[in-house]
């Protein structure tokens, strides 16, 4: 049977390379989704970990209950640090992170509330960050306590839509393997259909004619994903100079690859959806 | 029909297993031996609802039996073959070969039937560009056979049809003739029970025709039988086998072939 399908492949070799480098884009997109969703993933569990409080202090705070609310803070395992932040810090940090008018740059510090910063320690429950932020702000001193729990919900939704867009693009690719493959097959068996007559005629199985075709239907699909991802690699490699940078400053992450078991997943998906339309595709010349 | 041979399982009201016995190491019913080889009882076949092509065929084959099919275009001889290899089922009535009705096979079934048959055609059906080794050896690789035992058996049916050391030569290279010698020995490299020729001669000049249909005479004297189907009344003269003439896709049988009938309605029924 391998040997009818190293022949098959040798005889009809340009259709076959015609096929696979349409179908290795096709890979080169969905492969290119997952990794952009892969890269959101991380960035956004990397964030998730590093958990932050602002607690806002009322004006006027006395600062024996800021004393004691900080003691309280630092006494909880779950926090990792608190730092003070006076309304002059908080506008001159505001000025500085931020790109601002002259209009803004003359507000005074009283705009700006003093604050406790509280870094959370990794690995905390989002339920307990929650617990805290309840019971922090019913300290007298407190006005406010932002947990940027909005944030990570939209960063969450952002990861989900990533992810469901990667998985539509998958099922598309994976028809249109379906569809590429089938027609592939179907001209080769078109140009083949002597053989096969001659074969059935012989007293060929279906399984026997049939064999050889979903073999280099599966070596079409398997082919078209390694070069996929031998090409999302290399451009991945050429890129990742420039975008580290800019994503270390933005999110505080590093651009990862594709793990080893979602790549070995492509190469699958390729080889048994090429299988699969060469045997459907089949179906009605197997009868002589 | 009075005298036909009947299929014991039938009666019994079994489940038919076609060909299991042809199949590797199955046993063969030792009565098969004593029946004809192929046996068409009342077989009627539409292709249209109103005209059949053909129409209660009562024949039987005896082994080891070099016949001539015969009749005008269209008379209904390559259907008659197609049934026997199961291009087409029979719409009334059964097929019996070595005793097994294979009308009733199921669609799995019909590759071992097909292994037990030599089938050759007036378009030769070999693939052009494989070599003659490959188009022979096709046959064999079904049966999934040893190579190197594929290797011999090739060797031996190439020798047999005059085609011995050309087994490298590309089909495509060789004449009409050869050609047809290759399509030969792909059917008989199975040695198969039957050898069923669908005008196997239709595309070649009438000195290559002799010649092939010597080829199939000599086959026919190793034991297998021979269906033959031509329209070439010369070809048919030429030889004394019997003769089964077909016309309107009614059967007139004649025992002997046209040289010893002399000026009979065979003759018209041939012509």
């Amino acid at each position: 049977m391998v040997a009818r399908a190293r022949r098959g492949l040798r005889e009809e070799l340009r259709l076959y390379l015609v096929a696979v480098t349409s179908l290795s884009v096709a890979f080169l997109c969905v492969g290119g989704a997952l990794l952009a969703t892969t890269n959101l993933s991380a960035a956004a569990e990397r964030w998730g970990e590093s958990g932050r409080l602002s607690v806002y202090l009322r004006d006027g705070a006395r600062p024996e209950d800021v004393t004691q609310l900080r003691m309280v803070l630092e006494g909880l395992p779950e926090v990792a640090s608190v730092q003070s932040l006076s309304s002059e810090d908080a506008r001159g940090m505001f000025l500085e992170q931020s790109e601002v008018s002259s209009d803004l740059a003359s507000l005074p510090a009283e705009v700006f509330p003093p604050s406790l910063e509280v870094a959370i320690a990794e690995g905390t429950p989002i339920q307990r960050v929650d617990a805290i932020s309840e019971r922090v702000g019913r300290f007298r001193a407190v006005s406010d306590v932002e947990t940027y729990r909005s944030f990570f919900d939209r960063l969450g939704s952002l990861v989900t839509a990533g992810t469901n867009l990667a998985i539509v693009i998958g099922l598309l690719v994976l028809l249109c393997v379906f569809a590429v493959i089938g027609n592939t097959i179907r001209l080769a068996v078109a140009r083949r259909r002597n053989e096969i007559e001659v074969m059935k005629l012989c007293g060929a199985t279906d399984n026997f004619v049939r064999g050889p075709f979903v073999l280099e239907g599966t070596f079409q699909g398997a082919m078209s994903a390694v070069l996929a991802v031998l090409a999302l690699g290399v451009l991945f490699t050429t890129v990742r100079g420039s975008i580290d940078a800019s994503l270390a400053e933005l999110m505080g992450t590093r651009a990862v690859f594709l793990p080893a078991w979602m790549l070995f997943a492509i190469i699958a998906a390729g080889a048994i959806a090429g299988a699969a339309g060469s045997a459907l595709s089949l179906r009605r010349y197997l009868t002589v | 029909m009075p005298g036909m041979p009947r299929d014991p399982e039938d009666d019994e009201g079994k489940v038919v297993r076609p060909f299991a016995f042809f199949r590797a190491g199955a046993r063969a019913d030792a009565r098969a031996a004593q029946r004809p080889i192929l046996v068409f009882d009342g077989v009627y076949k539409y292709f249209r609802e109103d005209q059949p092509t053909l129409k209660d065929v009562y024949l039987e084959v005896e082994r080891g039996e070099f016949a001539f099919i015969t009749g005008p275009s269209g008379a209904g001889k390559s259907t008659l073959l197609q049934l026997v290899y199961r291009k087409h089922t029979v719409d009334q009535g059964r097929i019996l070969f070595c005793g097994r009705d294979i009308a009733r096979l199921t669609d799995k079934s019909i590759p071992f039937l097909r292994r037990n048959l030599g089938i050759v055609f007036q378009d030769f059906k070999v693939i052009p560009h494989w070599t003659v080794f490959e188009n022979v050896a096709v046959a064999l690789e079904i049966l999934a056979m040893p190579r190197r035992l594929v290797r011999s058996r090739v060797a031996e049916a190439l020798e047999r049809v005059g085609l011995a050391g050309r087994g490298q030569e590309r089909t495509e290279s060789l004449s009409g003739g050869e050609q047809q010698r290759v399509a030969v020995a792909r059917a008989i490299v199975t040695e198969p029970a039957l050898i069923l020729a669908d005008e196997p001669t239709g595309n070649l000049d009438p000195h290559l025709a002799i010649d092939i249909l010597t080829l199939f005479e000599e086959i026919n004297d190793t034991g297998t039988t021979v269906l033959f189907a031509t329209h070439d009344h010369s070809l048919i003269a030429s030889r004394d086998h019997r003769i089964i003439s077909i016309d309107e896709g009614r059967v007139i049988e004649a025992r002997t072939g046209l040289r010893s009938w002399g000026t009979t309605g065979v003759h018209a029924a041939v012509g």
